[in-house]
Order: structure tokens, then C-alpha cells, then sequence
């Protein structure tokens, strides 16, 4: 060591290799600092354009869905919040029996088989960071204790979203009284999404399934916001950078719906059902001058909250067993055979085309021989007997078949149906609600289509009172009827009044225009109206002319007999009334239209006259009570 | 030994601290002190485990202990390290063997050995002491410089700790030993034709030595060439680094105002990827000064080494300033996109305790190259 440090210093020390090593210096610092300038001075933006570009993400924001009211301001569907079980699949636990434990006691608390969890989680397709909905519809205690036991479930959270809640004319939580007409919300699935996404749909968004939900979805649902969010690169959100668009919460509804009328037809409709021990039945009530639905009541009915907050598979399973199908709105989605309610087109179509006049007399039959047919094949009438000679209005009153056979022979396929279609059967009413039917009217197209040139004239007799190939909306026989009732105009009905504010006030009125005006004359639905009276005050339709109603109660029944008796005495039959209430007889001023279908009674009364009674008794106020037991057959001759 | 003791005793008494290069130790504290920032500002809003010091209050105890290292080094003549070379070269392949028999694994590499709860990268000894060695070794051979026998003789020397650093994995490590070996060989005015025709050679067999490497290293390697390549995979990082980088503009995001690096999109911010923390919160302007003052670094140690008494602390000079500059570039090109993904530490300012404190050792002995620059006078 001596020798280092006595050194004399003087060693071989290169100027050049120096310098070089001084050039190599300057230029890495040099293209340092240009790729610097390069990157931070002139492509700055680009880059920064990028990295927002990669923690930002641009999301919807929900807006509040409308409310909706009766057409007194009750509140009939609101918004109430729900709790959903949520897991980040990052967050979890990775070590499978770490997860398993979180799983196992997240399961614990809401109270379902860990089997549940697991399969949410497995079947989740998307990012580790996105949340996983496990569990929707978490009870309030649950969610509370999820969200204390924190740190012990990691990956596990509770979501708050808002879900529909229904309420009755009380403004207690019931989802039967309304189902049909409000409807429910349901969450978007796959295929859906595919659809709606382009719409501005989530993936797991809800949507209006039924009823108003359905058919006024884009109102209520109104229109998401947008919003920037800026994410930390586990994905989760730090911040909302802006909001580049304010949701715009969905607009209330006011529905044409009288809630505590709804109750009062629901209730009688039901005791009618049970008297008679049927299992399908509908009351619709109407505004003949404005075609508003007062009350449409199809019983049996369904419960949508338990859709609300997502149906169990057994009760849903239940649903679609049961034989009176309470899934579907029968006044709208399913199609009868009217009966003699259908004699109304007959009728209208015979005096507008010159077949006959108010006054002019036809023989009636015990059994009308058709024409070109063999000897021998004959239509009844309802009594077997026939009724001696009679004019429109007598037959209307009476219903008298042999006699509508005969007019609706004269009238001809075309003509009748021609009738049968202004007054709006064969097509939809265009109703606000969803499903709606189209009804079978008969046509030489359908005649064909069973492979035959023409129809038989016994059809197109029948069809003249309604029965063999007429099928129709209860609905369309109430509007066809409102039709008679206010003058000749066919209204389009409607269950939405307008738009209402938070209190439920009407802020502003929707208009309905009317389908169309019949091409009738005033005098000829006069008549008619007064043959609907006489059906009232004859007796043909018993003693509901003792009720003291505040008007001149016009109606008409019908039954249609179908399917093969079950004792060997009577066919099984559909049984109808439909009645409004003008000042004064044949006038066209009433307010109130009702009708009432009851489905397959084995009963020997007409069961529909009882419900509506007992509906008009009960939502006037009186103090009678006329009822008659619907299967008493000794006291009832209605047709 | 006695000599030793007067220089010591000479030092004590400070007559040759007057020649203490103050700028190179202002330097030095200037980074130290940017590292410290921006290792805060990486680590701003991490809520750290109650109870353990945070990452600031390491860095500030580590650089307490390196600047102990500094200025005892810079109080011994440095001529005293060659003469035990021999157990120094030894301790260092016994560092690294001990790494790779028990080494924790951080990053997939074995790269630290724990030391009663305190982690010691070994590499980062091992640089710094090599350049010892390696300086020892080319002074005792100044007389025969020339010769092919230094180069390949120097090459065994280096050849052993690279290859240990490059099995742990620790590929920027062993690329680092290899710059200082060029860099020291150049400067001591070795064969310049030999170096190239060995550097050719090396070069030629590059290829086998990419070949050699684990997949996810030789991905991250070539992600420079084409960032898009992998955007989700092996690339990201340095996508993310560029978009942070090229995000700070002229003057920067401000400290701790860097979303990339506050979100957490920045790989080991506070490792490797320091640099992009500068880039993001402080801009151009901010990483022009951070390039100066190693630009100034370097120019300190390159005149330190011009103005040694003798080889030995010229090439001890020397071998230092081409670490600090290999690894800036490669540092700074690699968060740049110019260069490919290695682990290599920005010096005096990438987290890490044993890298600071060899490096402060190293600028120690640095001083006593400066001090001991002028014949002492007895």
C-alpha cells in the first residue's frame, strides 16, 4: 500500500477518453430532456387527454320514477328504498375457503343458502372490480347489520335502490286492488338489454311490466343524467369529476281510476264469483261521454308488490297455475263470446241499412227454419217458445234470437260486419294499458281460412246474437255500448287523466280523441236506447228496476252457453250485463257506464246482474238490497 | 498503519477538510431532498399501518445513517479500501450467495436479505463496492493497461457478481455492473480495440441472453418498441407511466396533485417509477431541474476523477459517475418510453435504504478522492 500513497500522481490520464466520456454525458442528459420536452411540452395534451381518458368514466344517473295517483289525488304507486347484497369480486377474499367464509356468513344474515351467493357470483361475466348484485330485496335489518359487520365481510356491501311500493284506496300497502291497471316493474333481463341499452337502459335497470308501468313507461321512467366519475385504478370511484347531464325524474301520473269505485266493484264482483262459484270475472266502469275507465277490475287478481321486490319462483309458479290465469287482465287481454249483448250491432246495422224500421213487426220462433238449409235444421229462441210478432225495440228488450237470426240473415256477411266493425270490434280500443285483444269477428277471410268458400248463413245467425264465431273484449262490448249511450260517438278509453303534481293534483289534462263517430242516425240509437231501458222495466232483467237510482237505469244482458254440461242439465255459460245511467229514459247524458263478465258459471241466473246490483247498491249508497241468489234458477229468466 | 493513523489524525484536525467539495455534497442533499418530496407525494393519502414509520421517516433515518457512511468514508484516505480489495470482493459474493439462499422475494426477485427487520438489498452494496474492487484492480495493473489480459481480467472479476444479481432476477442490476465495467475500462485506457472487439462479441450474443429470460421479463423489455402491444398486460405500466408523464405539461399538476399517481394507476410509484411522480406533479420545468442537478452530479464526480491524485481514485470516480449515469438514463428512458422496462433505482431518489446509503458511502469516498486530490504535505 505503500506505493498508493506515495504516488506521485502522474499516471496516464486521456484527454480524449475524458472528453468522450463528457460527450456521452451531454447527450443522454440532452435526449433526456428532449424526450422530456417531446412527452410534457408538445404532445402534453394527447397524454393527458389519455390518462383522463383511462380513470374516467362517464355513468348514468337515475332519475326518480313518477308517482301515480287515482283520479282523486290518492297515492297509488311510489317509490320506497330496497336494499340489494353486493359483492366486488377483487375485494373478496381470494383464498377460496376465506371467500367461502364471507359467502357463508353474508348468507347468514339475509337469511338464503350460501348456494345462492355463490351461483350470482359465478355466473358474473364482468370486471373483478364491477359490483355483483348477489341479493335483491335485503330486509332493513339485514342491511343494517351488513353494513356494521364492514371490515369482517370485505367485498361485501349493501346497495340502497328505490323499488315501486302499491297502495290501495286507503293508502295501505296492497298490491291486488290495482294490479292490472298500475301494473309492476320488473329488472331488464339479457335479451331485453340488448334491445334497451341503445335507449339508455342498464344492465340491471327495471322497467314497467303491466298495466301503467308498461304502457306510460317513458313518462314515469323520465330521463337518465350523465355523469363523469373519476376511478382509482382498483376501480372504484373517488369523485364525481361533472355531471354532464341533470336526470330529469320521471312525471307523476294521474290515472281516470276512482280507487274507492275500484274497491267497491272489486268487492261486489268478488261476492258475485264466490256466490256462484266462479273463477273468473270482470266490472269495468266507464265515462261514457269521456271514455275515462272509472274502474277495471279482473278478478282473480295478483299482488304486484311481491313483483316489486322480485317474485319467488313458487309463488310465480302459483300464479300461472291457477285456472282463473289471475296474470292477465281479462277485461282487455282475453276474448268471449258476447252473447245476446252483441244484438246491439245487429240491431244498429238492421236499421241503418233499411232492413227494418223501429216499428215494422217480424214473426218470432220457437225455432227459426234457416234458409237454403235442409228442413229440419232450425235456431231456438232463448225460450223455446218465441214471442208472437215483434218490432226492434220489443226484441231488443226481450232478446228475442229468432228475431236477430233473421236480421242479421238480411243484413248480409259483409254489412254486419261492416257494423260489427264501426262499432269497434275486431280491432283494439287503443287503451292506455298493455295486451290488449283484438276480438274474432266473423268474415268471409275466416271462412276461407277453415277452407270453405263462404260462411254457412247459420253462422252469420248466430254471430247475430253474438254467438259461434264473435269473440270480444269486455272492453270493446263497454265502449261499443258507451257508443249507444252518449250519442253515437265511439270514445277511445283511457285509464290516464294527465300529468299530476306531488300532491297529486292534475297539472295537466291528456286529451283522448274519440275513434270515431257512427254513422247512425240520432233517432235509430234513440230507439235502441229505449229498447235498453225497456230491458230494465219489463222485467227482463228481473228486479233491478226496484233499485232508486238517481236515473233511468238502460242495460242489456247476454249469455253465452259453451262446453258441455257438467250434470247433464245445463251448459255451462258466460254470463254479461252492461247498464248506464242517463237522466232520463233513452237519454244520452249518463256519466256511468258498467258492465260486468262473469267466466264459465255453472249457475242458472245471470250472475253479472247480481254484481252489477250489488255494485250500483253499494256505490250509491242505498238502502235496498235486491240481490237474488245467482243460482236460483226458479226467479231468474235472463238471456 | 501508521501513516494511516497521521491521515486520520489529519483529518480530525481538518486542514484537508478545506478542500471538501461542497457542491458535490450540495448535490447530493438537493436529490436526497427531491426524493424525499416526491416519495411523499407517492405515498400521499396511503393510510399506513398504525404503528409502523412511514415511508418519509425511513427515508429521513436511512439518509442519517448513509450521511454517517459519507463522512466517515470521506475521513479515510481512500487509499486504505485497497488494501483489503481481497475480503471486500469476497464479502461481496458472500452477500449475494447468502441473498440467493435466503432472500425474501419482492417483485418476484430475490433481491433483499432481512437483517433484524431492516431489509438489505444486496445488489446495491454490491455496485458500489465492485467499483471499489474493480478500481483497485485496474490501478494495480496501470503499468499493463494496455493489455487484452486486463479486459478479460477485469471481466472475471465482474463476471461472478453480475451473474449472481442476474439469477436472482435482477436483470437492471447486472446491466448496471456491466456499464460501470465498460465505463471503468474506457476511462483507465484500456485496449480501445480489445473493448470493442470483446463489446462486439457481448453484443453478437445478446440474443442468447434474451433468449435465457423469464417470459415476463422479456415482455417487459421490449413494451419501449410498442406500448400498445400489451395495453392491458405487461405494458400497462408503462402506458400509465407515459399518460402521467406526458399529463404534466410545462409546470405540472402540482404536488400531490397527480390523479395518476393519487389513483393509484402508477406502478410502484414510489420504486421504480419515481420519476413519473416528477413528471406528473411538478411538469417539465420540474424534471428539467431533476436532470440538472444529476447533470451537475456527474460533472462534480468527472471532475473529481480528472483531478485524482491517481488511478485508483479516478476510477473509483469514474465507476461511480457512469452507475449514476447509466441508471438515470435508463431510469428516466424507461418511464419515457425510450428504454426497456428494468428494475433499476433513479438514484438518491427511488425509495430504498441500502441504495441510499451506498450511495452516500460512495459519494464519502468521493470526498476523500477530492481531499486527498493534493499531495499531503507532512
Amino acid at each position: 500500500m505503500a506505493d498508493l500513497n506515495d504516488g506521485d500522481g502522474e499516471f496516464p490520464r486521456s484527454h480524449a477518453r475524458f472528453a468522450a466520456l463528457s460527450v456521452i454525458a451531454v447527450l443522454i442528459f440532452g435526449a433526456l430532456a428532449g424526450r422530456l420536452f417531446q412527452l410534457q411540452v408538445l404532445d402534453g395534451a394527447r397524454y393527458a387527454a389519455r390518462a383522463v381518458a383511462v380513470r374516467t368514466l362517464e355513468v348514468s344517473v337515475r332519475s326518480p320514477r313518477g308517482l301515480v295517483f287515482d283520479r282523486e289525488g290518492r297515492l297509488l304507486a311510489a317509490n320506497t328504498p330496497a336494499w340489494t347484497l353486493e359483492a366486488t369480486l377483487a375485494d373478496l377474499p381470494a383464498d377460496p375457503s376465506a371467500r367461502a367464509w364471507v359467502l357463508f356468513r353474508a348468507s347468514r344474515v339475509v337469511g338464503v343458502d350460501m348456494s345462492v351467493l355463490t351461483e350470482r357470483l359465478q355466473a358474473f361475466k364482468g370486471s373483478p372490480y364491477e359490483l355483483v348484485p348477489l341479493l335483491h330485496g335485503l330486509s332493513r335489518e339485514a342491511a343494517l347489520t351488513i353494513g356494521e359487520m364492514g371490515e369482517q365481510l370485505p367485498g361485501v356491501t349493501v346497495a340502497v335502490e328505490a323499488v315501486r311500493e302499491y297502495f290501495d284506496e286507503d293508502g295501505a300497502v296492497d298490491g291486488t286492488l290495482l294490479s292490472h291497471l298500475v301494473g309492476y316493474t320488473g329488472r331488464v333481463d339479457a335479451t331485453e338489454f340488448a334491445e334497451l341499452a341503445a335507449r339508455g337502459y342498464l344492465p340491471d335497470d327495471v322497467i314497467g311490466r303491466d298495466g301503467v308501468e308498461s304502457s306510460m313507461e317513458s313518462v314515469l321512467r323520465g330521463t337518465y343524467g350523465r355523469q363523469l366519475l373519476e376511478r382509482d385504478a382498483s376501480g372504484r370511484t373517488v369523485k364525481v369529476v361533472k355531471t354532464l347531464a341533470e336526470p330529469i325524474a320521471g312525471k307523476n301520473l294521474m290515472l281516470t281510476i276512482d280507487a274507492r269505485m275500484q274497491r267497491v266493484a272489486s268487492d261486489s264482483l268478488l261476492w258475485g264469483m264466490q256466490a256462484s262459484g266462479v273463477k273468473q270475472g270482470v266490472t269495468v266502469v266507464m265515462n261514457p261521454q269521456t271514455g275515462e275507465i272509472l274502474a277495471m277490475v279482473s278478478l282473480p287478481a295478483y299482488d304486484n308488490n311481491k313483483f316489486a321486490v322480485g317474485i319467488s319462483q313458487d309463488e310465480f309458479a302459483a300464479y300461472l297455475a291457477d285456472p282463473g290465469r289471475p296474470l292477465r287482465n281479462h277485461a282487455i287481454s282475453d276474448i268471449y263470446p258476447p252473447g245476446s249483448t252483441f244484438k246491439v250491432v245487429t240491431a244498429l246495422g238492421a236499421l241503418e241499412e233499411g232492413v227494418t224500421t223501429t216499428t215494422q213487426r217480424w214473426p218470432t220462433y220457437g225455432c227459426y227454419q234457416i234458409p237454403d238449409a235442409p228442413e229440419g235444421q232450425c235456431l231456438s229462441d232463448w225460450n223455446n217458445q218465441g214471442f208472437g210478432p215483434l218490432n226492434l225495440v220489443e226484441a231488443f228488450a226481450r232478446s228475442s234470437d229468432t228475431f236477430f237470426y233473421q236480421m242479421a240473415i238480411k243484413l248480409g256477411l259483409d254489412r254486419f260486419g261492416s257494423w260489427a266493425q264501426q262499432l269497434g270490434f275486431g280491432e283494439r280500443t287503443g287503451i292506455n294499458l298493455p295486451g290488449e285483444a283484438k276480438g274474432i269477428v266473423i268474415s268471409r277471410e275466416w271462412a276461407q281460412a277453415q277452407g270453405r268458400p263462404d260462411v254457412f248463413t247459420g253462422e252469420l245467425a248466430q254471430a247475430g246474437i253474438g254467438q259461434n264465431v264473435i269473440a270480444v273484449t269486455p272492453l270493446q262490448l263497454l265502449n261499443a255500448y258507451a257508443a249507444l249511450a252518449n250519442g253515437g260517438t265511439l270514445l277511445r278509453p283511457t285509464v290516464v287523466r294527465g300529468e299530476a303534481d306531488d300532491s297529486g293534483a292534475l297539472v295537466r289534462p291528456y286529451t283522448a280523441e274519440p275513434i270515431r263517430t257512427l254513422s247512425a242516425s240520432a233517432a235509430d240509437l234513440q230507439a235502441i236506447r229505449i229498447g235498453a231501458r225497456d230491458v230494465i222495466t219489463t222485467g227482463h232483467a228481473y228486479n233491478i228496476r226496484d233499485l232508486r237510482l238517481p236515473g233511468a237505469l238502460s242495460g242489456k244482458t247476454g249469455t253465452a252457453e259453451f262446453g258441455s254440461a257438467p250434470s247433464g242439465d245445463a251448459l255451462p255459460f258466460h254470463s254479461w250485463f252492461v247498464a248506464w245511467l242517463p237522466s232520463v229514459p233513452g237519454a244520452t247524458d249518463a256519466q256511468l257506464e258498467v258492465l260486468t263478465f262473469t267466466y264459465s258459471a255453472v249457475a242458472r241466473g245471470n250472475v253479472s246482474l247480481e254484481v252489477v246490483k250489488y255494485f250500483l247498491q253499494q256505490w250509491y249508497g242505498l238502502d235496498q238490497d235486491l240481490r237474488l241468489d245467482p243460482t236460483d234458477l226458479s226467479r231468474v229468466a235472463a238471456n | 498503519m501508521g501513516t494511516v493513523t497521521a491521515t486520520f489524525v489529519e483529518t480530525v484536525r481538518g486542514r484537508i477538510w478545506r478542500s471538501f467539495d461542497r457542491q458535490l455534497f450540495l448535490y447530493v442533499a438537493l436529490l436526497i431532498s427531491f426524493g424525499l418530496v416526491l416519495g411523499y407525494s407517492a405515498n400521499y393519502g396511503v393510510s399506513g399501518t398504525p404503528g409502523t414509520l412511514s415511508q418519509t421517516v425511513k427515508t429521513v433515518i436511512w439518509a442519517a445513517i448513509g450521511l454517517t457512511g459519507f463522512f466517515v468514508a470521506a475521513s479515510i484516505d481512500y487509499h486504505w479500501l485497497s488494501t483489503f480489495t481481497g475480503p471486500i470482493y469476497l464479502a461481496v459474493l458472500g452477500l449475494l450467495v447468502l441473498t440467493m439462499l435466503i432472500g425474501t422475494h419482492l417483485f418476484g426477485a430475490q433481491m433483499s436479505i432481512s437483517v433484524a427487520g431492516l431489509d438489505f438489498q444486496s445488489s446495491e452494496i454490491a455496485k458500489v463496492l465492485m467499483i471499489v474492487v474493480l478500481a483497485s484492480y485496474l490501478h494495480r495493473r496501470r503499468e499493463r493497461i494496455g493489455r487484452l489480459s486486463t479486459i478479460v481480467g477485469a471481466g472475471l472479476v465482474m463476471v461472478i457478481p453480475t451473474f449472481l444479481v442476474y439469477r436472482q432476477p435482477d436483470l437492471g442490476t447486472a446491466l448496471v455492473f456491466v456499464a460501470v465495467l465498460v465505463g471503468m475500462l474506457f476511462l483507465s485506457g484500456a485496449s480501445i480495440g480489445w473493448m470493442a472487439l470483446l463489446g462486439g462479441a457481448a453484443i453478437a450474443l445478446a440474443p442468447l441472453a434474451i433468449g435465457a429470460m423469464h417470459a415476463y421479463q422479456r415482455q417487459r423489455l421490449f413494451c419501449f418498441l410498442d406500448p400498445n402491444a400489451d395495453p392491458q398486460g405487461a405494458c400497462y405500466q408503462l402506458l400509465q407511466a407515459l399518460n402521467a408523464v406526458g399529463s404534466g405539461g410545462l409546470l405540472g399538476q402540482g404536488l400531490t396533485a397527480g390523479r395518476q399517481n393519487q389513483l393509484g394507476y402508477l406502478p410502484v410509484q414510489s420504486t421504480d417509477f419515481i420519476f413519473t411522480v416528477a413528471g406528473e406533479e411538478l411538469g417539465f420545468v420540474g424534471c428539467a431541474i431533476l436532470l440538472g442537478l444529476f447533470a451537475l452530479l456527474t460533472w462534480r464526480i468527472v471532475s473529481i476523477a480528472w483531478h485524482a491524485r491517481d488511478s485508483f481514485g479516478m476510477l473509483i470516480a469514474v465507476g461511480l459517475a457512469s452507475m449514476i449515469l447509466f441508471q438515470v438514463l435508463v431510469n428516466v428512458g424507461m418511464v419515457t418510453g425510450i428504454m426497456p422496462v428494468t428494475g433499476i433505482p433513479l438514484p438518491f431518489v427511488t425509495y430504498g435504504g441500502s441504495s441510499l446509503v451506498s450511495l452516500l458511502f460512495g459519494m464519502g469516498i468521493l470526498e476523500s478522492v477530492r481531499m486527498h486530490t493534493e499531495k499531503p504535505t507532512f
